[in-house]
């Protein structure tokens, strides 16, 4: 446990499949997150990022390397015994917010907490809270069909938080959102809440005007990860500019 | 969790109604099925119940009135009272038949019973007389009523036109509709002698024992086969029971995959529209038996207002035939309710099988798609 880190991959790879049409989507990554750091991952379209996240979210096995989570190795550890694990330390953010239908903001945010063992009066207390933090007390009983695309997200970051994981992890989370929005979601992942307690953050992006709120800015290409790079980011952001006024 | 099941089920009303409404239909299936035979047993002994004769003598080899046909020698009625500790003796002839009403044949029960007799006629009169003259018979209230008959309208029974002369009551029922006529007119129409008798229907002097006396009977009238009362009851309803046991089981079966397959596919295609949230519940952290618990309440929960629905529906339908058609009877008795519940839990379990199956194999990695 007497690591500085709260994330650790060693050498970290992933070949999906096998033979002629193997995969090599992560090659050799080597991550290390500290406490409170905010991590910026880039890259562009199938480089492994999302890859690269599920393993750091103990979801995907790795092929080759090592993961610490928290100093504790995860290799060894069984499929029954990893859910409870996940549950506790990591919070994820999806691109498809990814909230339950049938239940209500304060519900969905809820019910991780029960899964975790809190009992249900105060994970409903903490729910709202949390909610109401996030700007969404007027919200807290409508189903997700009732909201916005940045009040789901909002939702889906108090699910992530509800558990006081260590690490949150997020694919994409502004994908869905008109930049405006999505910044707004960002800052209060990153600035307010999220902040609490030396809790880490990686989030996985497209978006690079996300940059100036991360600590630090990595780049994957081809399964790869190097730091940021000033000119792939510049020829991603011109790139991107070119696609969208073509 | 169990939140979520149920906020799941509720969330899709349309599907709910589906599965609860197939489940409820399937078992109102069976329980009125079961009912109406129930009643069809109860009508059928009701004859031999209510008559206050502790011991029934007939013809060797025959242990029944419906379906059978008896008559006992022209003296056994004389042999049976010279037994000691016998303090009655009835001799009824008995014939199945049909009263004509015009040109309608009701099927019917014929009891040729003797005027003078203490006991083996209806039991239980709203009009007239319990005991018919040679051109008289005594009908059932609701059979009349059922044929716009009343008492002095007259009915054909094997050529004979009779009068009716009494109303009975409680003698009518799909499965039997017990007539009772002058037992000296019947025996001539049947070409035996006046004092022979189908059943001898018999009251011990009081402190008698039965089952030495039954042996006594039997030993007076090797011939003859003697049974007590509740035997005799007991033997009846076991006949009504075994032809209507196929019958019951086949709708049973039926019903019952029905239900598995309503709650199969409504719990399936709910599980599969889901799919994607079952993956993020279990990317977020839940275990599989967690996600496995929900998708089995929410079958049994359907399943289980489904029951109580059909029940509900089983009960309502029985007061309502009860009073359309009062002559058929469907008695729902609470133990055997219980006894569907064990049928529907398995069928609940198999159809929520393959949802499962879809559950467990999960890949939570779908969280992650846009
Ligand atoms: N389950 C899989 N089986 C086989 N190949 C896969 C699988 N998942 C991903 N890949 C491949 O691995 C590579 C990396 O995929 P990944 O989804 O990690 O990329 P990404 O950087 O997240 O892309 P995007 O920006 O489009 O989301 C791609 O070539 C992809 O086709
Ligand atoms: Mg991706």
């Amino acid at each position: 446990m007497n690591t500085p880190y709260i994330l650790e991959m060693r050498q970290v790879s992933k070949t999906y499949g096998s033979g002629h049409t193997a995969v090599k989507a992560v090659d050799g990554v080597d991550l290390l997150i500290k406490p409170e750091e905010i991590v910026l991952v880039m890259g562009p379209s199938g480089s492994g990022k999302t890859t690269l996240l599920s393993m750091a979210g103990l979801l995907l096995r790795p092929t080759e390397g090592k993961i610490w989570l928290n100093g504790q190795e995860t290799t060894p550890l069984t499929e029954r015994q990893l859910p409870a694990l996940r549950l506790r330390s990591v919070g994820f953010v999806f691109q498809a917010y990814n909230l339950l239908g049938a239940l209500t903001a304060r519900e969905n945010v809820g019910l991780v907490m029960h899964m975790a063992g809190r009992n249900g009066r105060s994970a409903r207390t903490r729910a709202a809270e949390l909610l109401t933090m996030l700007g969404l007390e007027h919200r807290l009983n409508h189903l997700p069909a009732d909201l916005s695309g940045g009040e789901k997200q909002r939702v889906a970051l108090a699910r992530a938080l509800a558990n006081d994981p260590p690490l949150i992890l997020a694919d994409e989370p502004t994908g869905n959102l008109d930049s405006k929005i999505g910044r707004e979601v960002m800052e209060l992942l990153c600035c307010g809440l999220g902040r609490d307690q030396g809790r880490a953050i990686v989030i996985v992006t497209h978006d690079h005007r996300l940059r100036d709120i991360a600590d630090r800015v990595l780049w994957l290409e081809d399964g790869r990860l190097s730091d940021d790079h000033r000119g792939n980011l510049e020829s991603m952001a011109s790139h991107q500019i070119g696609e969208t006024t073509r | 969790m169990l939140k979520l099941a149920w906020r799941n089920l509720i969330h899709e009303r349309t599907r709910l109604i589906i599965s609860v409404g197939g489940v409820a239909l399937a078992v109102l299936l069976i329980v009125v099925m079961n009912g109406i035979f129930a009643g069809g047993e109860k009508q059928a002994t009701t004859y031999i119940k209510n008559q206050p004769a502790p011991l029934w003598v007939m013809q060797a080899g025959v242990e029944n009135i419906h379906m059978a046909s008896s008559i006992l020698p022209a003296d056994a009625v004389e042999r049976v009272r010279s037994v000691p500790g016998v303090e009655t003796a009835v001799g009824i002839l008995y014939t199945g038949g049909g009263v004509e009403v015009g040109d309608t044949l009701v099927p019917s029960y014929l009891f040729g019973v003797d005027p003078d007799a203490s006991f083996g006629g209806p039991w239980s009169l709203t009009k007239g007389t319990a005991a018919p003259a040679a051109n008289e018979i005594v009908v059932d209230q609701a059979f009349a009523q059922r044929y716009r008959l009343a008492l002095g309208d007259t009915v054909s029974v094997m050529g004979h036109d009779l009068v009716i002369a009494g109303l009975s009551k409680g003698t009518f029922g799909i499965a039997v509709n017990l007539t009772f006529v002058n037992k000296e007119a019947l025996a001539q129409t049947l070409g035996v002698p006046s004092q022979s008798a189908s059943y001898i229907l018999v009251k011990p002097v009081s402190g008698t024992n039965l089952q030495n006396l039954a042996d006594e009977l039997r030993t007076a009238l090797p011939q003859a086969n003697v049974m007590t009362q509740t035997d005799f009851i007991a033997s009846e309803r076991d006949l009504i029971r075994q032809t209507g046991v196929d019958v019951i089981r086949a709708m049973s079966t039926v019903a019952y995959v029905i239900g598995l397959l309503v709650i199969g596919l409504t719990i399936y295609t709910a599980t599969l529209e889901r799919s994607r949230e079952y993956g993020v519940l279990k990317a977020i952290g839940a275990k599989n038996p967690q996600l496995v618990r929900v998708v089995f309440t929410q079958a049994f929960a359907a399943a289980g207002l489904g029951y109580l629905l059909g029940v509900g529906l089983a009960y309502g339908t029985s007061v309502v035939v009860s009073r359309l058609f009062p002559d058929i009877l469907i008695l729902i008795n609470p133990p055997q309710l219980l006894r569907e519940v064990p049928a529907l839990a398995f069928i609940t379990a198999l159809a929520a099988l393959l949802p499962v199956g879809r559950v467990a194999r999960l890949d939570p990695l779908v969280a992650f798609r846009a």
